[in-house]
């Protein structure tokens, strides 16, 4: 019993310890319209929201005493560096932000392990982490660009948008993303499309030995070319082929088609070197 | 801070007061002379100030030797979105500025046709893209990099290897068909693509492998 007690009292001081480690400290900036925010954080979540009126607002939790927050107003643009003190790891030297800033602000984010967060802005979104788990959401008529290594990328009901993104083996989502450009190049990770590819825009998607799968709805109006050099390609809507090729359309490794009125029509590209793609169609909500 | 990035800085900070500056010159003999031999011209100069000054011709010709060697250089902002990168990993300043001279070297090797309307044939018209290497194009040494991944963040050189070959086998496929198909513009895109991929490989890694 005696054993138990001291057992629990061990974990219960690692823990207070732990607590007691990690401090919370806030800032805050008046900045202009159309606002820089730049944060570059070596370990730890980075989260970006909306804030009411022209203030951004740094919330940041410091893991340990071996790293420290150094914050600067540039003119209109704020930076937020983690500076990390000698004898620093991902342990002590992580920190998480949580960051309020006005929708109208371009916004930087840096962070090797993340997860990287981002929503209901409408100015530039810049997302880099090599680990990083990126995650953005109702974006609106913004330039949106991500950099990942190995973390899986999720954009979700991101419209009118730029859209670039590089993942060299994440799994990459979208949900509802359309704009005048959505280009994904991904070396090995797959690339997971649902929407209904907007309209008059440039889509490409493109891995070299990831899977591709595009779920539109069959009223998509879209010119939709697949192709994959060792991958399959198949697709489940009917399209009405191009007569006139400049690649050879061959059944298995390549497609090319009109779908929806052609009048007003995306551009949409498939392309896989040796993964496979698929355009499956999407079932009516009931 | 090496001895090379010590004597750039001497542009900034002539006279060795940053703290950086001071540990180096603390444990480089060569520096150290170095600094105090400029400090001996600095405080000798001001001694001839009252003789007759040079003419005009004399400083041009100072200056211009001075700009060939690269001990000055225009001066440039220091403020930088990722300052601690810069400040520890010296070589891996080139890392993006070589990557941007790689993707514009595999434009000029993979120089675009004008489209065409046929079907692609087999036999190639255009020459053969050479056979040259990422370090002979830009400097991007695969060994380098997992050597200062191994150094810098043991843990993560097995992943970087993984990651590197993958972007190696994406370099090569397209690589392959830009050569079977060289007028196929989509295949120089996806070289180009390819390697971007590896250009930002080699810039994530580096700040991964921060301690």
């Amino acid at each position: 019993m005696s054993g138990r007690i001291i057992e629990l009292v061990a974990i219960g001081t690692l823990l207070a310890g732990t607590l007691v480690a990690q401090t919370h400290q806030e800032y805050r900036f008046n900045v202009g319209p159309k606002a820089g925010v730049s944060v570059n954080n070596a370990y730890g979540s980075i989260s970006v929201k909306p804030s009411t009126g022209n203030v951004v607002v740094i919330n940041a939790s410091l893991f340990s005493g071996k790293v420290e927050v150094d914050k600067n107003l540039v003119g209109n643009r704020v930076e937020i560096q983690s500076h990390l003190l000698p004898g620093a790891d991902a342990v002590s030297g992580r920190v998480d932000y949580e960051i309020l800033v006005p929708a109208d602000a371009s916004i930087t984010l840096h962070s090797s392990t993340g997860p990287l967060r981002a929503e209901r802005l409408h100015g530039d979104v810049t997302l880099e982490g090599s680990a990083a788990t990126v995650e953005i959401r109702d974006i609106t008529g913004a330039h949106v660009h991500v950099k990942t290594l190995n973390g899986p990328v999720t954009l979700t009901n991101v419209q009118e948008g730029h859209v670039e993104i590089d993942s060299l083996s994440g799994e990459v989502t979208l949900n509802g993303v359309t704009g005048p450009l959505v280009q994904v190049v991904s070396t090995s990770g797959s690339i997971q499309y649902v929407g209904d590819f907007g309209d008059r825009g440039e889509y490409r998607l493109t891995s070299h030995s990831g899977n591709i799968v595009a779920t539109v709805p069959e009223s998509t109006s879209a010119d939709v070319s697949a192709r994959s050099v060792r991958g399959e390609v198949h697709d489940e809507i009917p399209l009405q082929p191009k007569t006139h090729t400049w690649f050879v359309v061959k059944e298995g490794s390549a497609f090319w088609g009109t779908m929806g009125r052609t009048a007003v029509s995306s551009t949409v590209v498939l392309r896989s070197f040796s993964g496979k793609i698929h355009l499956r169609k999407r079932e009516a909500v009931k | 801070m090496n001895c090379i990035e010590l004597q750039a800085s001497l542009v900034e900070i002539e006279d060795g007061r940053s703290a950086a500056q001071w540990n180096h010159l603390k444990n480089c003999p060569q520096c150290s002379a170095l600094v105090a031999e400029l400090m001996l011209i600095a405080s000798s100069a001001v001694e001839l100030r009252g003789l007759n000054e040079p003419s005009p011709r004399v400083w041009n010709s100072i200056e211009i030797a001075l700009r060939q060697e690269g001990i000055i250089r225009p001066q440039r902002l220091s403020r930088s979105l990722l300052p601690s990168l810069s400040s520890r990993w010296g070589w891996a300043r080139w890392v993006v500025p070589a990557a941007a001279a790689l993707l514009i070297a595999v434009g000029l090797y993979v120089r675009p046709h004008s489209q065409s309307n046929r079907p692609i044939q087999e036999a190639a018209v255009a020459p053969a893209i050479p056979a040259v290497s990422d370090q002979a194009i830009a400097g991007l040494n695969d060994d380098d990099l997992l050597q200062e991944i191994a150094q810098q963040s043991p843990d993560l050189k097995a992943q970087c290897a993984d990651n590197l070959r993958r972007v190696n086998d994406y370099i090569e496929d397209a690589r392959r068909i830009v050569v079977a198909n060289p007028n196929d513009e989509e295949a120089r895109r996806s070289l180009m693509e390819a390697y971007q991929e590896k250009a930002m490989l080699f810039e994530l890694a580096m700040d991964r492998s921060l301690p």
